[in-house]
């Protein structure tokens, strides 16, 4: 009996045709679950979960390819999602898995979604181009002293809820709390309340440049140099590209008070430079930035590392060195802690 | 020196002759050591007993499944295997376990997709054990095992026939097997270290080389319950139990 359905089986098998090309595979596996359009929508479907649409561009080009390529290989699990989905690295190549990546990448037909391969990791300074929704806590603390006369120290934390909105744009809020000891004795309390907007200008699969212009009101006490005392507006230009396994990102800004009185104009730029230590996403990243305001100059050394299996959680510090004006500059740590709030946070292997 | 050397062994001689003797067969006293090993083994096995019994149940046998998908490979309909009975009410694909007698189940147990079932249905497996699964049909499975408690162990797509994975499982209690692509398809995998036995289609069960003692018997079904039972094994001869599941 077991030799007949053996012999039944290989019949069986010999005469079904087999899936060539990454179109084929799609429609025989894929297709089961996902739809034969990427919907996700089955008359009758056999998993409990209901699956991502494809067609969506918001969900569709959010991720860069590595996400998505963990997700065919690892399955559901690998990327925090549902075990529903199973894993696919025993049974296909490198080089297939690629292919269906892309294969899912046109899903979405509107090209204006900026892709996520252009989410390069947050800097600690340069304004990363990329729309986000993204939860960040700011910490810093600078420390500075003049001849003959007592030190500075000055810490700030800052609350920042970035969101996206339309297909290339994003608002931020940005609340700062700030201690400072330059009136001799300490005080703290509230800092410039900043609100900003970004928009993607441009953006193709490895390059993507944004303009924005935040708003930096005046709400930390002057008095106690909490705040600048003025409205200043801060118009902004971010770009970022990959050169080789390198991140490059780089942002100009033009601080531009409402009382010159009151406040400065400055000239700021800042370059980034970093490349991750592995593959995996809660890799360690480390990176470098050039840090200008006006005449001064700065280099900021710095390290990042995911905190999770997805690396939606993820931690950087670094600090912040005068290279030009000592004097007026003072050694600066700096670092984040972010969440990446509609990312699942853990993954299994 | 000389006395020393008559009446006593010398340490050279004793050595040389232990060098010789050991690969030889002329030399007794290994033989007889393992001999004697064997010896005993033998009489402490027959001196062991057996549970032997019978699971039945009144419930009905569950229904064929009626196959709407890839029905070239899996066919029209498959039958129902939550529960196998016969006409007499004898349950099959139970698990009876001895509390307390160790056993060492297969740490590299086989799952086979096979015209859109997994085979076997329901077998034992060691703690840890690697679990190889692969396929015979030309459509996509996966061997999607879970924990009772709905924790996920693996989930692997096995689009070609032929192919063969492993993974090595953790966490205690059995393990559920379920396909993503064919949701009738169940397989459990029950994890013990203790001796264990699945009732056969006629529903009898067989527990060899049990030391003579009182233990618990438990019964486990995919989709019945039993209570556990107290029995008394004695040397030399089967105990003959039976279950009635609910």
């Amino acid at each position: 009996m077991n030799l007949l359905l053996l012999v039944a089986s290989i019949a069986v098998a010999a005469d079904q045709p087999q899936p060539t090309t990454v179109t084929e595979m799609w429609t025989a596996w894929c297709a089961r679950c996902h739809a034969e359009d990427g919907s996700g929508t089955i008359a009758e479907p056999t998993v409990m979960v209901e699956p991502m649409d494809f067609t969506d561009c918001k969900v569709a080009s959010r991720e860069p390819d590595a996400d998505w390529e963990r997700a065919i290989a690892k399955g559901g699990p690998g990327v925090g999602l549902s075990p529903q989905m199973p894993a696919f690295e025993d049974s296909l190549t490198t080089a297939q898995i690629t292919a269906f990546v892309s294969h899912i990448r046109t899903f979405c037909t509107d090209t204006v979604w900026p892709i996520g391969n252009t989410n390069f990791p947050r800097p600690l300074i340069t304004e990363k181009a990329f729309p986000e929704d993204e939860f960040v806590i700011r910490p810093a603390i600078s420390h500075y002293s003049e001849r003959d006369a007592p030190s500075i120290t000055t810490g700030s934390l800052k609350a920042v809820y970035e969101r996206r909105f339309g297909r290339r744009s994003m608002f931020e809020i940005e609340v700062p709390f700030v201690t400072t000891n330059a009136l001799l004795t300490r005080t703290g309390g509230l800092g410039d309340i900043a609100l900003a907007v970004k928009h993607a200008v441009f953006s193709t699969n490895r390059q993507i440049i944004s303009a924005g212009v935040e708003l930096a009101m005046p709400t930390g006490d002057r008095f106690k140099d909490h705040g600048s005392g003025t409205v200043v507006f801060e118009p902004f230009i971010s770009a970022g590209t990959m050169a080789g396994n390198w991140y490059l990102q780089a942002e100009i800004k033009e601080e531009l008070p409402v009382d010159i009185l009151r406040a400065r104009r400055h000239f700021l730029y800042n370059v980034y430079a970093g490349r991750d230590t592995s593959a995996a996403p809660n890799t360690w990243t480390i990176g470098v930035e050039l840090n200008g305001e006006d005449r001064a100059v700065a280099v900021t050394p710095q390290i990042r590392k995911g905190l999770t299996g997805t690396g939606a959680l993820a931690a950087s510090a670094g600090v912040m060195l005068p290279l030009t004006k000592r004097e007026l500059q003072g050694t600066r740590w700096v670092g984040y802690l972010l969440w990446e709030y509609l990312e699942p946070v853990r993954a299994r292997r | 020196m000389g006395r020393i050397s008559v009446v006593g062994i010398p340490r050279t001689s004793a050595s040389t002759t232990l060098k010789r003797c050991v690969p030889r067969a002329s030399c007794l006293v290994p033989g007889i050591v393992s001999l004697t090993i064997a010896a005993m083994t033998t009489a402490v096995a027959a001196q062991n007993g057996s549970i032997t019994g019978t699971i039945t149940t009144t419930a009905k046998g569950t229904a064929p499944v009626r196959v709407t998908i890839d029905q070239t490979v899996c066919g029209a309909e498959l039958p129902g295997e939550a529960i196998v009975v016969d006409a007499q009410g004898r349950l099959a694909n139970a698990v009876v376990i001895v509390t307390g007698v160790k056993r060492q189940h297969p740490t590299e147990p086989l799952v086979v997709n096979e015209r859109c079932r997994f085979a076997p249905r329901v077998q034992l497996i060691a703690p840890k054990a690697t679990v190889k699964t692969t396929s015979n049909d030309p459509i996509l499975h996966t061997t999607n095992a879970q924990l009772g408690n709905g924790r996920s162990l693996f989930n692997v797509a096995l689009p070609f026939a032929g192919r063969t994975i492993s993974r090595t499982i953790s966490g205690t209690g059995n393990v559920r097997l379920h396909c993503d692509t064919h949701p009738w398809m169940r397989g459990w995998m029950v994890v013990t270290s203790e001796a264990a036995s699945i009732s056969g289609a006629d529903g009898r069960f067989t527990i060899d080389d049990v030391p003579p003692g009182t233990y618990e018997l438990g019964v486990w079904h995919e989709a019945l319950k039993g209570a556990p039972q107290k029995v008394t094994v004695s040397a030399g001869k089967p105990t003959d139990v039976t279950f009635q599941l609910k």
